[in-house]
């Protein structure tokens, strides 16, 4: 193996769980998340050596993103129009732990799967930015740069985020009062 | 009614505050009712999300997949790296298989190339886009700064063993910025360097070998021409896209060849 390739799996490659989880988020289907993965990596490794500065995780879900939107871009102009998201929602969660938990109780199940679906139907700019910031822990900064907005609209951005989910899950709580707290 | 401090808070929470604010935030919402139950409320949705959300990782598949992309990827770029890989090669599990016929493939295929272009084997190629990146480190781009031909092209006689066709085109896009001397191939190379937009382009020329051109070839993301005007050897290196790179090696082979009919 060659010194690139090498650096970039030492460098890149540790963020490829980030960037499915990401792409999943993004993504109506599994399908369409693997290829836009493999698509963001083959970039990544085109475009690896114009990579300055160590920020290689925010670097790789920028391009993730990118290619999240080129697909979307494209399905559209086949003529492709994605189910809409609140049906994805009731189809499944749009992620699926593959790594099964031995302690899960139905309760905690329950409650992911309440979770999932939530965020599933939050929009897309809201379901991305909770992703960024609570999932992988991203700093204002780091989010800013991902998403291509000023650090100020990462803020309001976040806090409206954060108010649709709560009050979805206050929704969820008064319709069903023993599925969630 | 929201609290004025409520964006404070949030950034509080994320860890954005400096310790003087952050201070100032924490005596806050000891008063403030409506900001604790907001730092509450965030707490208890990032405990939720992480514990419930954080699972998936990359199906093996998956990453097998990518990583025979990858591969396939590093044969396309540069066909030479597969020899080192014959001699480093270690195995890996998932490569076991199916991929093996392709791995085959290609060292028989980087072999052939060997066979066939003894000119590429030769450390040429390395040098020149290691030429390339040095000179855009600080300091190292350019020995002789002038747009002035008249100045660069004479300044190549002390400094280097060949002297190459030097000439703005500025109205073309390719602005020279200057002139450099660098050791390539057993020799003092003449650089000369333009820039197109926000790219540097160095064009490195050097006396001929009876070899042939090397092909032109992508190395490391970087773009390399080659073309023979005369008795030099020249290469363009950049990163810029292919059009825009040819668009300056026709240029300077028309200069080249109007040069040699006079």
């Amino acid at each position: 193996m060659d010194d690139r390739r090498r650096r970039f799996e030492v460098l890149v490659l540790p963020h490829l769980d980030a960037a499915y989880r990401f792409a999943r988020w993004l993504s109506h289907s599994p399908g369409d998340a693997d290829d836009v993965v493999q698509e963001a990596i083959l970039r990544a490794f085109r475009g690896f050596d114009a990579l300055r500065g160590s920020d290689v995780k925010a670097w790789l879900l920028t391009i993730v993103r990118n290619c999240h939107l080129t697909a979307v871009k494209q399905q559209q102009r086949r003529g492709f129009v994605p189910l809409p998201e609140e049906h994805d929602a009731q189809d499944g969660p749009a992620m699926i732990a593959t790594t099964p938990d031995p302690e899960s109780t139905s309760i905690r199940r329950d409650e992911e799967r309440t979770l999932d679906r939530l965020m599933s139907a939050l929009p897309e700019e809201h379901r991305e930015i909770l992703v960024l910031r609570e999932i992988e822990e991203m700093d204002y900064r780091e989010i800013a740069a991902v998403t291509n907005v000023p650090i100020g609209t990462v803020m309001s951005r976040l806090a409206r985020a954060r108010a649709a989910l709560k009050g979805r899950w206050l929704q969820e709580a008064e319709g069903e009062p023993h599925a969630v707290r | 009614m929201r609290c004025a401090e409520s964006p404070r808070v949030q950034a509080y929470f994320d860890g954005e505050l400096d310790a003087l604010s952050a201070a100032d935030i924490e005596r806050h919402s000891e008063a403030c009712a409506e900001c604790r139950e907001l730092l509450e409320d965030l707490e208890q949705m990032r405990t939720a999300l992480r514990q419930d959300l954080t699972y998936a990782t990359t199906p093996p598949a998956l990453r097998a997949r990518i990583m025979r992309a990858l591969d396939q990827e590093s044969t396309v770029q540069s066909p030479r790296l597969n020899a080192q890989r014959l001699t480093s090669w270690r195995p890996r599990p998932f490569w076991k298989g199916a991929f093996s016929g392709i791995a085959g493939t290609a060292i028989a295929a980087s072999i052939a190339y060997f066979l066939l272009a003894p000119t590429l084997t030769n450390p040429l190629l390395d040098d020149l886009v290691s030429a390339h990146v040095r000179s855009l480190m600080p300091d190292h781009l350019i020995d002789v700064g002038s747009t002035d031909k008249h100045t660069v092209k004479p300044w190549f006689a002390g400094h280097a063993d060949v002297s190459p066709v030097v000439a703005d085109f500025a109205q073309q896009g390719y602005r020279l910025i200057g002139g450099r001397a660098d050791y390539l191939d057993h020799q003092r190379a003449a650089v000369v360097v333009y820039q197109h937009g926000s790219h540097v382009i160095n064009v490195f020329s050097w006396a001929a070998t009876k070899a042939g051109v090397p092909k032109n070839t992508t190395r490391n993301g970087y773009h390399l021409a080659f073309w023979r005007t005369g008795n030099l050897e020249y290469c363009a290196v950049s990163d810029t896209g292919w059009d825009e790179l040819n668009g300056l090696v026709q240029l300077l082979q028309d200069l080249g060849a109007h040069d040699n009919r006079e």
